[in-house]
């Protein structure tokens, strides 16, 4: 940077700049093409999410929709140090964060469990149903979802009827009524909505792994796990890495819709995570700057969550986002 | 190095210029839209409430102009599903006033599309919204809605043949204009003239065969309904196989329990208010005592799981299963099934008949029709043609209107017949049988309710037909206007407001807790955690007063 | 049938074992889709009974037929296909080729863009800024504005840069020897051999587009240009509209919708969607590639 300070000569020195700058204006001009295709992602990017920014600072005001934005009065940070400051901060923190890890911990490696075990299956027809079925769940919604296992979570459901027919229970229980059941009861019904869904990415990196060098294993006499463990998983740790660092930024979110489903008077106490708090204090009331405020809490958060990840990735295997 | 870090702040800078550029354009364009509208001076003309009628203006105005015009009209309901132009009724209505209308209805949230509309300022020709929704006051403070006696005095003095200045006199605002018209209002003058046929949704039924089963118990006292609900599910202890749940409730939400408030506090005959001060019924002790006598009922094992889970679609459910024995429910939920099940077993349907009462007896103070009536309907200042607007609305709130919408076209859904204009039988037939294909064909019986008048259609009504007349019938005598009561709440933005749905939330907490406590001492302490909890009481309070006494007042001269 | 013979027993317990739990994860994903089905072939108010889990109790049509009979029910069909296609290719293509110069190394001021690019996924203007961005730039109450506006992800990015990274370099150098473009070798080399990415980000955006009702319902206030996804929101929104009901004088009847009536408007309006996967598949095919490659 500072390289003229010991420079003897400053017309070398020049000369030396200059050619620099040639250099990289050769460069920039070699790759004009690559450039004008990444500024134009990049300005789409300016355009329809740069411009629209200035809304973040309404989280700092006083906004009612009524008045355009400039005009409404500041607030300082009143709307953080209501969110900070809410008595079910805590609870609410403590169910959105438990789930998403026990879905990070459990939801994030099954469905690549799910593709491996797929991808060794030998009929290729019998692979591709399986494929195309256990995607289909991905497609209920979950207003009609959440009837949908109300009525089999009921103390009459299907379930109650199947599990007092095993023996693996004397009475019947109703599952949306206990708030210890409440979580299990989420995080299971999304790894089975979304499993097959999750899963296609990781076959279509699969897909992308040569079969040459499968073919190379196997005159190894490598074994099918072998096989699995030194060939396929490293052809798709890439992928994996990425989305785990992507599914740790999201450690905040909560599945908005199923949640509001399945939630009700007696499993409150399990049920409430930030969204949905968010959603009653604030968006139900028009109440735009604070919930803003509660989103941009979120965003910095994930953001951190996100560099954090990507270092730690970055440490450990050599995958990282940028 | 250097030369990459200029490149990032340029671009930086060049990211933040056209953001700052772009926000000051945005805040320009709102703030000089803003400032046309205060430009235009606040007409001082109030016509609402004068019996002064601009002069030489009695002809309809939507009949001096019947050439092609489509308007375009927001209604907040997202279930509203209707196309204009499909059926009886609109082809009808568009003949003859050239009228056609494009709905918009917002396939989502319905305030997320709203609010949208109100911040860009740019609002559709006609707007139905509920009449005690938040929004009605932005549009009107935010001049983005036309006053409609300006529009009235210009183009069709018309109207003021056809409104009925009882509801204009409600509606009127502070600056003295009226910028909403309601539909299914009803005003004092219209209580001493239908009040005996007006009927409640709120209703306590009973499953008829069972009840009769159990030789038709007295439910009015405490005794007498705990011990209904026992003997109901000693003696029914299941339904097709599945057990019966003694008692029904409305859904459990955020804020509580409809069946637990209004309409349990309705049935005790608990006032409102007192020597004009507001009157906080929940601590009410004969409300207190029915609320112990519901969580006893729990604690002898009547209360079932199911009614703090389940959400409308699992209610309908098991209505139609009959698995309820009693519900304190609104009787609307009850026509399709109940319908189903009285096809099968007259017997077995449920029916209306004395629910909780207080101590005295009273009978109970339902919640009938009001002066807000149900939506209101503004015209927006961005409206593409004012004087066939507010011409189209007088027809809408006129006798000819509504009763082209509500009975359709002479000759092709209704006739005179024994001297009585109403629907041909065939018609009758399929609004009781199949009321979507109904819709779709006929288009009739107020499908296009947004301005309907509830009291003028009950000429041509066809009379309600078993099993729903039972529970219609049982409400009648007992409805009467809480309209003093409507929108006393403050504003959700404000901090009164922000501590008052923080209220409400507390409660709907509480209220499943009292419920299930074990013990009436236990009941009193989570009661009293409650009380002590909720927070700037004082203040919501004082705001609430505030606006009953507006209310009164303004009801008062109504009545002058 | 020459891998057959060579699989040991521990393998063929292994396979098999395997296809038993593909068959019970088959089961358990196929058995709510049954359940939906025989239900919205159920006669509604029969229905409303509940206890139907394996065959209709009595069939009826009635359910699909009044959805197929919702005015302008085919119009909307149109519009969400129309959007599905052209949003798809159109999406795909664009972030493809951004994701791809991005991919490249020595591209000058990559990591500032992937700065820009990263701050879009977590920072948002929220809804009214948009909608008011979307007025000025003229794009309500048109098709457009279910194409442009969703043009771009940043997180699909990342998913084709993941992928782009391991296209070996010699691919593009020999190209570039050759004497192509960035263009030509984005749209004849990288793009026909990473299909196994574009085909998962088409599925992954083809079905945003067919599910999204959001843009339609805040933007687009003509009827005729509203997806179908409008009315399985209809129907479905008036269970959720209990408050609103409460409030509503009772003559104005909304007809309660029977859960039979929801879940065969939830088949047509999704059926059409489902099916595209299996043609998609073929680009899932192990090795795809080096296939393409030699081809």
């Amino acid at each position: 940077m500072n390289a003229n300070a010991e420079a003897p000569n400053p017309a070398a020195v020049r000369a030396f700049g200059s050619e620099r700058r040639k250099k990289w204006l050769r460069k920039l001009y070699r790759q004009r093409y690559l450039q004008l295709m990444a500024l134009l992602g990049v300005a789409w990017m300016v355009v329809f999410n740069y411009i629209p920014m200035y809304g973040i600072l309404i989280a700092f005001k006083d906004y009612d929709i009524i008045l355009p934005m400039s005009q409404a009065p500041w607030a300082g940070l009143e709307h953080f140090k209501e969110f900070l400051t809410d008595d079910n901060l805590g609870n609410v923190i403590r169910n959105t964060l438990g789930m998403s890890l026990i879905k990070l911990i459990v939801g994030f490696p099954l469905p690549i469990l799910f593709a491996l075990l797929l991808n060794e299956i030998r009929s290729a027809r019998f692979k591709k149903s399986i494929q195309t079925i256990s995607y289909l769940p991905h497609f209920l919604s979950w207003v009609i979802l959440g009837g949908i296992l109300a009525t089999w979570l009921a103390d009459v459901g299907i379930v109650n009827k199947i599990l007092l027919a095993l023996g693996f229970i004397d009475t019947p229980i109703s599952y949306l009524a206990e708030p210890r059941y409440f979580w299990t009861i989420v995080v299971t019904s999304d790894i089975w909505k979304e499993l097959g869904w999750s899963a296609i990415i990781y076959l279509a990196a699969m897909s992308s792994v040569s079969p040459e060098l499968y073919e190379a294993a196997t005159i190894d006499g490598a074994g099918r796990f072998q096989k699995m463990r030194s060939i396929t998983l490293p052809c798709i740790k890439g992928t994996i890495a990425i989305l785990f660092i992507l599914a740790v930024s999201g450690l905040l979110n909560s599945n908005f819709d199923q949640i509001l489903v399945l939630r009700n008077s007696l499993n409150e106490s399990a049920s409430s995570v930030i969204d949905v708090y968010v959603y009653q204090t604030g968006i139900a009331d028009g109440r735009y700057s604070y919930s803003t405020a509660v989103g941009l809490i979120k965003s910095v958060i994930a953001l951190g969550l996100l560099l954090g990840a990507n270092y730690v990735t970055k440490k450990l295997n050599d995958t990282s986002l940028f | 190095m250097g030369t990459k870090r200029k490149l990032l702040t340029s671009l930086l800078a060049a990211t933040t210029v056209l953001s700052l550029a772009a926000c000051s354009s945005g805040g320009n364009k709102a703030a000089n839209s803003g400032a046309s509208e205060s430009a235009a001076p606040p007409s001082a003309s109030s016509a609402a409430s004068s019996s002064a009628q601009p002069s030489g203006g009695d002809a309809p105005g939507w009949q001096a102009d019947t050439s092609p015009i489509t308007f375009d009209w927001y209604i907040n309901f997202s279930w509203f599903n209707s196309k204009w132009g499909d059926d009886v009724v609109a082809k009808y209505v568009t003949k003859k006033t050239g009228v056609s209308l494009n709905f918009i209805v917002p396939a989502g949230n319905e305030n997320e599309k709203l609010n949208t509309m109100l911040a860009s300022g740019s609002l559709p020709d006609f707007i139905t919204l509920a009449a005690t929704d938040e929004a009605v006051r932005k549009m009107i403070s935010g001049k983005l809605v036309l006053p409609l006696n300006e529009l009235a005095d210009q183009y069709d003095a018309y109207f003021y043949k056809v409104a009925d200045p009882a509801k204009l006199g409600w509606f009127t605002q502070p600056d003295g204009n009226v910028y909403g018209y309601p539909n299914a209002s009803s005003s004092p003058a219209d209580y001493e003239k239908y009040g005996q046929s007006f009927t409640s949704n709120q209703t306590f039924e009973v499953r008829k065969d069972i009840y009769e089963a159990i030789g038709k118990p007295d439910m009015r006292t405490p005794e007498g309904f705990l011990n209904a609900l026992k003997l109901a599910k000693e003696k029914f202890p299941e339904v097709d196989g599945q057990p019966l749940i003694p008692l029904g409730l409305h859904e459990f939400t955020d804020t509580g329990n409809y069946s637990l408030e209004s309409y349990l506090q309705n049935f005790l005959a608990i006032p409102q208010q007192k020597d004009g001060k507001l009157y906080d019924r929940r601590q009410d002790p004969e409300y207190l005592r029915w609320l112990k006598t519901f969580r006893k009922a729990n604690e002898m094992g009547l209360l079932a799981k199911d009614i703090f889970i389940d959400k409308r679609p699992q209610m309908e459910e098991k209505i139609a299963q009959g698995r309820y024995f009693a519900m304190l429910y609104q009787r609307s939920d009850f026509a399709t099934q109940n319908l189903a099940r009285y096809q099968k077993d007259p017997n077995s349907v449920y029916i209306a008949v004395d629910g909780p009462s207080n101590a005295a007896l009273d009978a109970p103070t339902l919640s009938g029709p009001g002066i807000s009536g149900w939506t209101v309907t503004l015209i927006s200042k961005n409206v593409k043609d004012k004087k066939r607007a507010i011409s189209f609305l007088s027809y809408l709130i006129s006798e000819e209107g509504n009763k082209d919408l509500f009975l359709g076209e002479k000759g092709v859904t209704y006739d005179t017949i024994d001297g009585k204009d109403q629907f041909k039988p065939e018609v009758v037939d399929l609004l009781n049988k199949d009321r979507l294909a109904f819709d779709q064909k006929y288009g009739a019986s107020y499908k296009y309710w947004m301005l309907m008048d509830t009291n003028m259609n009950l000429q041509w009504a066809p009379p309600s037909v078993e099993p729903a007349k039972q529970l219609e019938d049982w409400t009648k005598g007992h409805s009467m206007s809480m309209s003093e009561f409507d929108n006393l709440d403050p504003p959700p933005t404000t901090k009164e407001g922000v501590a008052s749905s923080k209220n409400a939330r507390l409660w709907g907490k509480t209220l499943p807790k009292l419920l299930l406590a074990k013990s009436d001492a236990e009941f009193d302490n989570i009661f009293d955690t409650y009380l002590k909890d909720r927070s700037d009481q004082d203040a919501i309070e004082a705001y609430r007063q505030q606006a009953y006494e507006a209310n009164v007042k303004k009801l008062e001269s109504l009545n002058k | 049938m020459f891998i057959l013979k060579r699989r040991t027993p521990g393998e063929a317990a292994f396979d098999w074992a395997n296809g038993v739990l593909m068959l019970v994860i088959c089961f358990l994903t196929l058995y709510p889709i049954w359940y939906v089905v025989v239900n919205a072939f159920n006669d509604g108010t029969d229905g409303m009974r509940g206890g139907i889990y394996w065959w209709p109790r009595q069939f009826s049509l009635d359910s699909f037929r009044t959805v197929f009979q919702s005015s302008g029910i085919m119009t909307a069909m149109g519009i969400t296909v129309a959007k599905t296609v052209v949003g798809t290719v159109v999406h795909v293509l664009f972030t493809a080729m951004v994701a791809y110069a991005l991919s490249r190394g020595e591209l000058i001021g990559r990591k500032l863009y992937m700065l820009i690019g990263t701050i879009t996924m977590f920072f948002g203007g929220g809804l009214i800024p948009t909608y008011l961005l979307i007025r000025d730039l003229g794009m309500l109450d048109h098709f457009i504005v279910y194409i442009v506006p969703a043009m771009f992800s940043f997180f699909d990015l990342i998913i084709f840069l993941t992928f782009f990274r391991d296209i070996p370099d010699g691919l593009t150098e020999a190209a570039e020897i050759d004497g192509a473009g960035d263009f030509t070798i984005f749209l004849r080399i990288v793009i026909p051999v990473s299909m196994p990415v574009v085909a998962t980000i088409a599925l992954f955006h083809g079905v945003y587009q067919w599910n999204d009702y959001f843009t339609g319902m805040i933007y687009i206030n003509e009827t005729d240009l509203q997806p179908i996804q409008t009315y399985l929101y209809r129907v479905v929104a008036q269970a959720s509209s209990n408050q609103m009901i409460a409030a509503m004088p009772s003559g104005v009847a909304v007809g309660v919708t029977s859960q039979s009536l929801k879940l065969a408007t939830m088949v047509v309006t999704t059926a059409p969607i489902v099916i595209v996967y299996p043609f998609l598949q073929k680009y899932f095919v192990k090795g795809f590639m080096i296939g393409s490659l030699k081809g």
